[in-house]
């Protein structure tokens, strides 16, 4: 088990500092794009002005996640399918439109996947283990992966995460490219694993590639943990499963369309577990056609 | 648990596969040229001169790729070769890339920005991820597939974790590696941070100005004992030791005393169970700006003090942006390898 310290989510859900975002869960808001905070409690205002979007969340995220642990991270690890999309767009629009021989640096530097990463380290001062994982929708699933080796590893608090942010342009390439029709939407969702025993973890994720059956894909993983469907207290899940659960919800009515939405639905899950009668809760993530990503929450 | 090399590939400006390159570097011979493309043509870069087409045609490649992804495929094929798939190995490919399909998107988006005209299917290549998957497809590989993006460091980065997924049990093959192909997005990056040196780039040098840029793709094969066992393919040499630490001092330099290098390489010879004195040669990432030679000097100084080993940079000859390290590597057979990282921010 990898027990989960504390989280934080900035998303279209009012989740941040909530202590139970599963009881609080309305459908999305369409006329805002994510609920956030004062950005100034977590970062300068001279650098705030410079920080796209999913930046500010990752940051904020991370630095909230780090006032509730007591000790420095040992790693980070952040997921993002599609990355700094705001500053991408902003330095192909620059250079492709510029006439001048200077250009400013900052968007380009700026639009890198593992910029998200870096403002962590930077903003925490952390010289840790740093990774960035980019796989589509997947890309918090394999982050998850990615932290679990870290405890395996020895390491004790390990920050792991995913962060989206939407751009106008992405809706030009719904439903084809950007799968699924769900309005789009940015989010992001960090957590702290550790090899202390606390009341919730994460038992077991699959990042699973070629699969013929979600369904028997999902039995299959549970079968690996003695479990049965019916032993599934709740399922949070991207698309309809043809399998029945007691208790289903359906997290993009909630997030929006993003690709690391089931990083939110995690968070979701644990704190369905944290406020009711229930032992074990399933994320399924089914966005991109035949890619898979479980994750199985428990009771300590 | 000890991990084993089984396999390698890579293409970049000074050769395609092990041979030529190594035939390249023997000779001193440099892939670093003016530039053949309009966004190219002003610049001395390392590229591979061969259009996709001619790539494709040569490879045999038939997908529909970026050309991030097709030097991924050409490289990753001749890594896997002698390989096959099987049900008893489970099998995965970890790419890197930091450009991704970039190559593509900025095509269109320039049509688009300037017409007003695009082709929306293009941008299905944009996506770092699908990269990955396609080179995954090329190889018929169907199990775990990963992409890391971590600039410089990326194709490093991808062997760590593929290490480290096969010592947890979780894979008992992997193909790693990564891919970047020269785009206009990196060359007028590069441009605005004014580090370009208008010249032959000199790592090491009194006189380096700063780095040109180029393209190319590395990929090595993974395996466990059990896998080799069932593979039957005979190791080339061992991974060791790695690490990956941050220097958390600037998003674009690197701290004066190299601290993150620093760092990194002592937790790589501890991973390793080795001593500084151990290691026969370094192979920097000597980037040639004088920011990152100071501090991997003084990184390396700091670790093997008086007993500094042979140290160099092959960027003068050949470049390959932002995931060089995995194909140098292999100039040297891994007679040890020891992998150090620093994530520069």
């Amino acid at each position: 088990m990898y027990y989960i310290h504390t989280i934080s989510s900035i998303s279209n859900q009012d989740s941040f500092r909530n202590n139970d975002v599963y009881s609080s869960l309305r459908k999305f808001d369409a006329e805002n794009d994510v609920v956030a905070p004062d950005y100034k409690e977590f970062i300068p205002r001279n650098a705030l002005r410079r920080l796209s979007p999913i930046l500010r969340m990752g940051l904020t995220c991370a630095m909230e996640c780090q006032k509730n642990t007591n000790a420095e991270f040992d790693s980070i690890v952040v997921g993002t399918a599609l990355g700094c999309l705001k500053d991408t767009e902003k330095f192909l629009t620059n250079f492709i439109t510029s006439t001048s021989d200077f250009l400013s640096p900052t968007a380009f530097i700026q639009s890198t996947h593992n910029t998200i990463g870096g403002q962590i380290s930077l903003g925490l001062s952390n010289h840790s283990y740093n990774m960035t994982h980019t796989q589509n929708n997947l890309s918090f699933e394999v982050s998850l992966i990615d932290a679990m080796l870290c405890i395996n590893d020895g390491k004790k608090n390990v920050l792991v995460g995913a962060a989206e942010e939407k751009i106008p342009f992405l809706e030009n390439l719904q439903p084809n490219i950007v799968a699924d029709t769900h309005p789009l939407a940015s989010g992001a969702s960090f957590f702290v694993l550790t090899d202390e025993k606390k009341s919730i973890g994460i038992k077991k994720v699959d990042a699973l590639f070629n699969i013929q059956s979600v369904e028997n894909e999902i039995k299959r993983f549970l079968a690996t943990e003695n479990l049965t469907v019916n032993d599934i207290d709740l399922v949070l899940t991207s698309n309809n499963i043809e399998l029945s659960f007691e208790k289903t919800i359906h997290y993009l009515q909630h997030t929006g369309l993003h690709y690391s939405a089931s990083a939110f639905a995690t968070h979701v899950g644990h704190d369905f577990l944290k406020s009711n009668p229930a032992n074990n809760v399933l994320v399924v993530n089914h966005l991109c056609n035949d890619k898979l990503g479980l994750i199985l929450l428990q009771k300590g | 648990m000890e991990i084993f090399i089984t396999g390698y590939g890579l293409i970049s400006s000074i050769g395609i596969g092990a041979d030529e390159t190594i035939l390249s570097l023997r000779n001193e011979k440099s892939g670093i040229t003016k530039g053949s493309n309009d966004f190219s043509s002003k610049y001395l870069v390392g590229e591979i001169k061969f259009s996709d087409n001619e790539l494709k045609e040569r490879f045999g490649i038939m997908q529909n790729c970026s050309r991030t992804a097709l030097l991924g495929m050409i490289a990753a094929k001749q890594a896997f070769e002698g390989h096959s798939i099987s049900e008893e190995i489970k099998t995965g490919l970890i790419s890197s890339t930091s450009v991704g399909g970039m190559d593509v998107s900025e095509k269109e988006f320039r049509k688009y920005l300037q017409d007003g005209k695009q082709d929306l299917s293009q941008y299905k290549h944009h996506s770092s991820g699908v990269s990955s998957e396609q080179i995954a497809k090329e190889l018929g590989i169907k199990g775990f597939v990963n992409t890391i993006s971590t600039a410089c460091s990326s194709a490093a980065n991808a062997l760590m974790m593929g290490a480290r997924m096969i010592q947890s049990g979780m894979l008992d093959r992997v193909v790693v590696g990564g891919t970047d192909a020269l785009t206009s997005f990196t060359i007028n990056g590069f441009k605005s941070l004014m580090i370009f040196d208008e010249d032959w780039c000199k790592p090491f040098d009194n006189s380096r100005k700063g780095l040109n840029l180029g393209e190319g793709a590395g990929f090595v094969v993974l395996e466990s004992e059990k896998s080799m066992q069932l593979s039957k393919q005979k190791a080339v040499a061992n991974l060791s030791g790695w690490s990956n630490a941050s220097d958390a001092f600037h998003q674009t330099a690197s701290s004066p005393d190299g601290q993150g290098a620093q760092l990194s390489m002592t937790e790589a010879l501890k991973v390793a169970g080795l001593t500084p004195d151990d290691i026969d040669y370094i192979n920097a990432h000597g980037t040639a700006t004088p920011n990152n030679d100071l501090s991997e000097s003084q990184a390396i100084k700091s670790i093997f003090k008086e007993n500094i080993p042979p140290f160099s940079s092959t960027k003068a000859l050949q470049v390959i942006l932002w995931l060089h390290r995995v194909e140098l590597k292999l100039f040297f057979r891994f007679l040890q390898l020891t992998m150090d990282i620093c994530i520069r921010i």
